[in-house]
């Protein structure tokens, strides 16, 4: 149960972070001011003011404080495009899973200092052949208040290269998503995402311990849509992350349940108002 | 369009690989060798045959670690492993064995910083080959900061290694299921070492055993008949084998409680009403016969310290890595619980108790040497 917790929390913190698959969220597209939406999973997105959007998961806020921003930019040869900046304060989290015990992610005696992450992300929209695309690309950075022991680290699928920015300090981004109708209510939604870390050690030659290594990860989603109404919808499917760890390469289907060791389809509910 | 959906499926495929690593009763380990084969070594030039076994405790040296000790620390630091693996490669150098039987060798865990500790010492050490049998290999484990785990038992050889099985031993009954699941697989390697086998029909065997510590059950019991199977089944049919590890039992004759030496600051044990009465893993009578359970080994082959000295401290192999005599003083060993074996003949007084390297391990080295092998 506290390994599905985990991994359940690990995709949240990857949907809020990534911040795509909800209504538009994607996109370069701004919540018209005044409307909102949220998810299970995702976070609560509302129009703060006109060309300014606002998203934050308020379950999560008092343990990982977090918000992003997304402001419009001048459209470019037919695209739409945003930029959008996320914080995200993850010490109290990560020093919540430092414990002994059952729940013990982290060393319990290792203390994470005060981090503050940092992303900055360039959005491009446009409709192509009524395929809604959206390119991004952007910079994470990890700013560490204090010493961090590298020893910290989670060797998780989608969280070691979030937190490995706090350690390399800073990390790249880029992704594409498509969305389109299928039938009737149903619409389907790819993404596929690069996680870059620059300069992370690697295994091999003279470098045996090697907590710091390991420097990319690709992260692909694929949901079915089903539109109940313009207010309501459900989606279910699948997030494949396949990276570099410090122990090696692997590929990790999500959800995973290890008990009975058998993936299970992400499911996720979503309303906007 | 068709190659894209292809290696999509085979990515989900690949994504689906279990947690935590389940094994047949028989399954094959993995092979390694040297980055630098030492061409001259690798070929029988007559002589005797070093053999030692070692429990390297995944090389933290006597690092505080939380799982098997009085200790509190997880996560080893770069310093430690990196002293404590250079100390072992040294160690095995200077010895220089032909045969090597590794118990706790740490293969990518996150304790131990990811290291490949059995490629490190093939690089490092006149050793050229090596098997590797997983003993627990859990994606991650959600308890203390551990993380992920791969450690397990390894044969490395001076000679090329041939077919070798990964013996599954029976798990636990003792623990909850979900205890169980992220639990230990132990097992016993058996390789065949073609290049010490004195004819077609006479195999050379090296077999290398972690049997259980802490079950409270019978499953020690279990793990040694297990053991002596293997063994009488190499003998029976005329082979001949060099083998042992960490059995986690005390030779005939020993004192089988040691609750109050491993005793931890806050634990009580021996006090009626307190449960439990003796702490898993120091006391060494739970079943009916545990006391006697190496005595057929003793009665059907050579062991490497002969059965007139086993109880003798000279030939204490373990304590445990935070046991402490007084406020400041180690106590570096207090029991014999590694064994080497042969159903061939040791050379007369080469057994030997390494008790110098109770520094780079809880548990202390013994090594032997056969008699010439062509005199056979």
């Amino acid at each position: 149960m506290v390994k599905v917790l985990i991994l359940l929390t690990a995709l949240l913190v990857s949907i809020i972070r990534g911040g795509n698959a909800n209504w538009d969220s994607h996109s370069a597209h701004i919540m018209p001011p005044g409307k909102w939406s949220v998810g299970i999973f995702q976070p609560l997105r509302f129009g703060l003011k006109e060309g300014l959007e606002l998203s934050s998961h308020p379950g999560w806020f008092l343990v990982l404080p977090n918000a992003s921003f997304k402001i419009p930019f001048a459209d470019f040869k037919s695209f739409n495009t945003a930029t959008k900046v996320s914080f995200v304060y993850p010490t109290p989290l990560l020093n919540m899973l430092s414990r002994e015990g059952i729940g013990g992610i982290i060393d319990p005696n290792l203390t994470i200092p005060p981090m503050l992450g940092v992303s900055g992300s360039f959005i491009m929209s446009r409709e192509v052949l009524r395929v809604n695309l959206t390119a991004k690309t952007g910079l994470d950075f990890g700013l560490v208040f204090g010493d961090l022991d590298t020893r910290s680290n989670i060797d998780l699928p989608i969280v070691y290269h979030r937190l490995e920015v706090f350690q390399n300090g800073w990390g790249w981004h880029t992704g594409l998503d498509l969305e389109t109708k299928l039938i009737k209510k149903v619409r389907i939604f790819i993404d596929i995402d690069l996680r870059f870390i620059p300069d992370t050690g690697k295994r091999g030659k003279g470098k045996n311990y090697a907590m710091r290594s390991g420097d990319y990860s690709i992260e692909h989603k694929m949901l079915l849509i089903w539109e109940y109404s313009s207010k309501f919808r459900i989606m279910t499917g699948y997030k494949l992350v396949s990276g570099d760890y410090p122990y090696g390469k692997q590929t990790r289907l999500l959800p995973y349940i290890p008990f009975v060791e058998q993936w299970l389809p992400l499911i996720e509910l979503q309303w906007l108002r | 369009m068709k190659n894209l959906l292809i290696l999509t499926l085979l990515l989900l495929v690949s994504g689906c690989e279990p947690f935590v690593v389940d094994f047949s009763d028989l399954s094959t380990p993995k092979k390694f060798e040297a980055a630098n084969v030492d061409l001259n070594s690798k070929t029988y030039q007559g002589g005797g045959i070093k053999v030692l076994t070692w429990n390297m405790r995944f090389g933290v040296g006597r690092f505080s670690f939380f799982g098997d000790s009085c200790g509190e620390d997880v996560i080893a630091d770069e310093q430690t492993i990196t002293q404590t693996m250079e100390a072992i490669a040294e160690t095995l150098t200077v010895i220089d064995p032909d045969i090597v039987l590794l118990q706790e060798v740490d293969l990518g865990s996150k304790r131990t910083g990811y290291w490949n500790q059995v490629q490190y010492l093939l690089n490092n050490t006149p050793l050229n080959y090596g098997v590797y049998a997983s003993v627990w290999e859990v994606d991650f484990i959600p308890t203390d900061g551990i993380g992920r785990v791969n450690m397990g038992n390894a044969i490395l050889s001076k000679y090329e290694i041939g077919p070798s099985e990964r013996i599954q031993l029976r798990l636990r009954t003792d623990q909850p299921d979900y205890e169980q699941y992220f639990y230990l697989r132990r097992n016993i390697l058996k390789s065949e070492i073609p290049e010490l086998a004195s004819s077609s029909q006479k195999k050379f065997y090296a077999v290398n055993i972690h049997a259980t510590a802490f079950a409270t059950d019978d499953t020690k019991e279990k793990h040694v008949v297990k053991y002596l199977e293997i063994l009488d089944d190499i003998h029976s049919d005329g082979h001949v084998f060099v083998s042992g590890g960490d059995l986690n039992a005390v030779p005939p004759g020993a004192t089988i409680d040691y609750c109050m030496n491993d005793i931890c600051e806050g634990e009580s044990y021996h006090v009626d009403g307190i449960d439990p009465f003796h702490k898993e893993g120091s006391f060494f009578d739970n079943f009916i016969g545990e006391p006697d359970i190496l005595a057929p080994l003793y009665q059907l082959y050579d062991p490497a310290i002969a059965e007139d000295f086993i109880n003798l401290p000279e030939h204490y192999t373990h304590a445990p890595s935070t046991s402490m005599l007084g406020e400041d003083a180690i106590r570096k060993y207090d029991r014999k619980i590694d064994y080497l074996f042969t159903n061939l003949e040791w050379d007369d007084m080469s057994g030997h108790t390494h008790q110098a390297c109770w520094e780079l391990s809880d548990h202390m080295p013994i090594s032997a040497t056969l008699s010439n092998l062509t005199e056979d």
